[in-house]
């Protein structure tokens, strides 16, 4: 009986060392987004049943990243708004997702940074710090919502999309330079009286 | 576990063909799948360095145990290992070396000036062609701004054909169109950036647009200095494409910059993963290759360690021990020896088993017969160590049957001297005769217990692989000897009873006729000579008649009536018989069995005795005669005694054969029959003299059957 134990005790302490270990990869290899990114100021305006919804963001470029954008490589942000309806028992619950993305990118030719804002609109600036600062001053992001004074909250959340990055920055999964984020930044409705 | 590692080695392959596959193939290398790809491996690793950990865990507690065979596998697998860490490390340092220089080499420093300067000179064309749009701006700004309201058309529609404008419009400060001339009559140009505008209506504004279908445009912005003041400010919008083809090639020269920017910038990242990826390789090939070593020693020190383990049970005897065949290849061959020499190794074990228990059962049969042996067998070495002795030999030599193995005869001996003679014997014939040997053969005259006792000892030497040997026969043959000198002198007496016996008759009758007849015919004289000369030869022939008869008596063949008798009460009556029964003391004790014997024998025997003492107390101050009547061990036992001038020790020894006595007178046959009669009741007698003076003869009777 106790060399049964013992053997079920090894088997089983080897299995937890597997799911460890795994767990530690599964972790490294998901995106440990570091918070570089940081919204606020979030206004939302309603008009004609239309939602808008504007915001200033603050993110702390370091040399590396102007060095990219100077090298024409295009970073390309992505703006995933959520509405989600809120319970006291059950959870939560998405009722819209609106995607978005904006970019700066650098035009050799022309030497000109080249923003293209949410609705796809292009500006260009010849100065890079002006053109971030253009880019990240997100205006009237359009979204449709029906609001029936149930408990809802907007969910904002903006992170570099990796995967408009050149492909060896993509897999260069140890360069947390790349993973760069925000916080969920969350927007409490009023309810309807 | 073979299962295991097979499993292991084929995802392991798997694994590293989707790596290869997906490192050379750029789109799935952005993919989450590569990512997946990425995490399995390392998974896959790791479980391969649990496995391998378990593996050397196992091993290294079979080892700390013992177990056979684990220090060969330990040993395999370091060599095995070795022999794949080895060479696949080489391949990888010399690999990350190439592949290093390799992606260094692709960033040319000539390869980037080239493309500066390709992009450069775009840049250059754009910006001659931009200053000559300029010009050509202001050329046309001013010819209109001199021009009356009517006529800007024309001149617009003049100049921009002159100078070969696509598009010219005229805005004014609200971006108003005020006139418009474009290749294309139905063009309806695009508002401007307000912007731009107001920009271009304080000084000549240009900038390069690219538009959805890969053209590049040209747009100026010129403001018309109008001679009328009052007019509102007016701001002239030239739109030119670059040439298709200089378009193409600036747009093209600027792809490729960017796109060796790019790389340049994440070279280190393309490093990173190149060498990442041969590590998990690396890692993937060693850790397999040792994983598949722990398999593959196993397989080989497997058919080892059974074959330790078999010689370790045939080592303890257990010829049972059967190693499965392993195929054909050399330790196959090596299995089969094996089970075959195991097999006739039990065969002869078994023989070699049945040969002992047959020697066992001949020794015990050998020891049981010494041991039954009444002769002593002692087997002696060179230096007279006794090796071996029978029960006999030790109850001769020690009185005692205590084994004397590994002891020196000397010892033994100095303990009983009187066996010193034969000892003497054996020394003088082991020291003296080393060579050449041979049987011998000695007998002894040996005083024990005032009985002599005949004993003959013989040796022979025995040539054994652990040296000489010798092997003393002692033989007690006194009572060989006596009987044979008894059966002589039965003989002798049964021939003098018959040679002389039949005359002595006649003789006697003749001498009595001789008295008879001349008697009276004699003169006194003569008769009185007569009558005594007749008289001592009938006396003399008296004589000899009770002399023969004594022989006829000791002669005679053994023939007794048994009847049960009280041999107290038989004591009794003969003392009865004599005239010195008052010294005669008689000491009975309680229970004194009734034995099965003949009366008138042991009458005889008792009458005996009591002659001989009286005759040896012949002279003796105080004569005493004390007869002891005892019960023991249901024998009686019959001891007579008297304070004699006792026998001689010269002839203790022998005094119950017949002629052997110590009186003046008689035949000397007395004791000779009392032994005879004795032995024949299957008795024992023994004489011995008493310490300050006088003669014991003590004799056991057994009750006997009828």
């Amino acid at each position: 009986m106790t060399v049964c134990f013992m053997r079920f005790s090894k088997k089983i302490s080897i299995i937890a060392i597997i799911f460890f270990i795994l767990l530690l990869i599964i972790n490294r290899f998901s995106y440990p987004e570091e918070n570089k990114i940081l919204i606020k100021d979030i206004v939302i305006n309603n008009s004609n049943d239309l939602n808008y919804v504007s915001f200033n963001q603050e993110i702390s470029l370091d040399y590396l990243i102007r060095e990219a954008i100077d090298k024409g490589i295009p970073l390309v942000f992505k703006i995933t708004l959520r509405i989600v309806e809120l319970h006291n028992i059950l959870p939560t619950k998405t009722i819209k997702t609106e995607v978005r993305y904006y970019q700066i990118k650098y035009k050799a030719l022309r030497k000109i940074y080249e923003i293209i804002d949410i609705n796809g609109q292009k500006y260009e600036n010849k100065d890079m710090q002006n053109a971030i600062k253009k880019m990240l001053k997100v205006e009237d992001l359009e979204f449709t919502f029906d609001n029936d004074g149930k408990n809802y909250e907007l969910w904002l959340n903006i992170m570099l999309e990796r995967k408009k990055l050149p492909k060896p920055l993509q897999v260069n999964y140890f360069n947390r330079t790349w993973f760069m984020s925000s916080e969920k930044s969350i927007h409490k409705f009023e309810k309807m009286k | 576990m073979k299962y295991i590692i097979t499993t292991v080695a084929f995802i392991g392959i798997a694994l590293l063909i989707l790596l290869a596959k997906a490192i050379s193939n750029s789109e799935l290398i952005s993919s989450d799948s590569f990512r997946i790809l990425l995490a399995l491996n390392i998974l896959f690793i790791c479980s391969l360095i649990v496995l391998i950990a378990v593996q050397i865990f196992r091993l290294l507690n079979n080892i700390k145990t013992e177990i056979t065979g684990s220090r060969l596998t330990l040993r395999l697998v370091m060599s095995f290992a070795l022999m794949g860490i080895i060479p696949v490390l080489i391949v990888y340092l010399v690999s990350v070396s190439f592949l290093t220089k390799s992606i260094e080499s692709w960033f040319d420093v000539k390869v980037e000036s080239a493309l500066e300067g390709g992009l450069t000179l775009g840049q250059k064309t754009i910006d001659i062609l931009m200053r000559d749009i300029e010009l050509k701006g202001k050329s046309i700004a001013y010819s209109i701004g001199n021009a009356d309201i009517e006529q800007r058309n024309n001149i617009l529609t003049d100049l921009r054909a002159k100078f070969g404008i696509q598009d010219a419009v005229i805005f004014d400060q609200d971006s108003m169109i005020i006139e418009v001339s474009s290749e294309k009559n139905d063009l309806i140009p695009p508002i401007p950036n307000i912007k731009d505008l107001e920009r271009g209506g304080l000084n000549f504004f240009g900038k390069i647009e690219e538009h959805d279908d890969g053209q590049i445009y040209l747009k100026t912005f010129t403001p018309i200095i109008s001679k009328n003041v009052i007019s509102k400010r007016l701001i002239l919008q030239l739109t030119q494409p670059i040439p298709p083809s200089i378009a193409n090639l600036a747009l093209s020269v600027e792809s490729v910059y960017d796109e060796y920017q790019q790389l340049t910038y994440s070279r280190n990242s393309l490093k990173v993963i190149y060498i990442l990826t041969l590590t998990l390789v690396l890692l993937l090939a060693l850790l397999s290759s040792v994983a598949v070593s722990f398999f593959i020693s196993r397989k080989f020190s497997s058919p080892l360690a059974m074959l330790a383990d078999a010689t370790k049970q045939i080592a303890k005897g257990n010829y049972k021990k059967i190693i499965p065949e392993q195929g054909k290849d050399e330790i196959g061959v090596l299995v089969s020896s094996f089970n075959s020499m195991t097999s006739q190794l039990g065969e002869a074990t078994r023989n070699s088993e049945k040969d002992r228990e047959r020697l066992e059962v001949a020794r015990t049969f050998l020891e049981t017969i010494l041991a039954h042996l009444t002769t002593g067998v002692i087997v002696l070495d060179n230096k007279k160590i006794i090796r071996l002795n029978n029960i006999a030999a030790s109850k001769m030599l020690r009185n005692k049957e205590i084994a004397m193995n590994n002891e020196a005869m000397s010892e033994i001996i100095s303990k009983n001297l009187l066996f010193q003679p034969l000892y003497e014997f054996v020394e003088t014939y082991i020291d003296n005769n080393k060579i050449n040997k041979k049987e011998i053969s000695q007998e002894f005259k040996l005083n024990k217990d005032n009985q002599e006792r005949t004993i003959m000892l013989q040796i022979t030497p025995l040539n054994d692989t652990k040296g000489k040997s010798y092997v003393l026969v002692i033989d007690d043959i006194s009572e060989v000897t006596q009987a044979q000198r008894h059966s002589a002198w039965g003989e002798i007496a049964r021939r003098l009873a018959h040679e002389i016996k039949n005359p002595l008759t006649p003789i006697q009758l003749s001498a009595e006729r001789i008295q008879h007849k001349f008697q009276h015919k004699l003169n006194e004289d003569d008769s009185s000579i007569l009558e005594r000369s007749t008289n001592t030869i009938i006396n003399q022939v008296n004589a000899l008649k009770i002399m023969v008869n004594e022989f006829t008596e000791y002669a005679r063949p053994p023939k007794i009536k048994k009847d049960t008798i009280r041999i107290d009460d038989l004591i009794d009556e003969v003392i009865g018989l004599y005239e010195i029964s008052e010294i005669i003391k008689v000491k009975k004790s309680k229970n004194i069995p009734i034995i099965y014997a003949d009366q008138n024998k042991l009458r005889q025997v008792i009458i005996n005795l009591l002659e001989n003492s009286r005759d040896a107390l012949k002279g003796i101050e105080k004569p005493k005669i004390r007869i002891f009547i005892n019960n023991k061990d249901n024998q009686v036992e019959l001891i007579v005694e008297d304070n004699g001038i006792g026998v001689p020790d010269e002839i203790i020894g022998r005094i119950f054969e017949p002629y052997v006595t110590s009186k003046k007178t008689g035949t000397g046959l007395g004791l000779a029959i009392v032994h005879k009669i004795i032995e024949e009741h299957n008795g024992k007698i023994i004489i011995e003299r008493i310490k300050n003076s006088g003669t014991r003869v003590k004799i056991n009777l057994k009750m006997g059957k009828k």
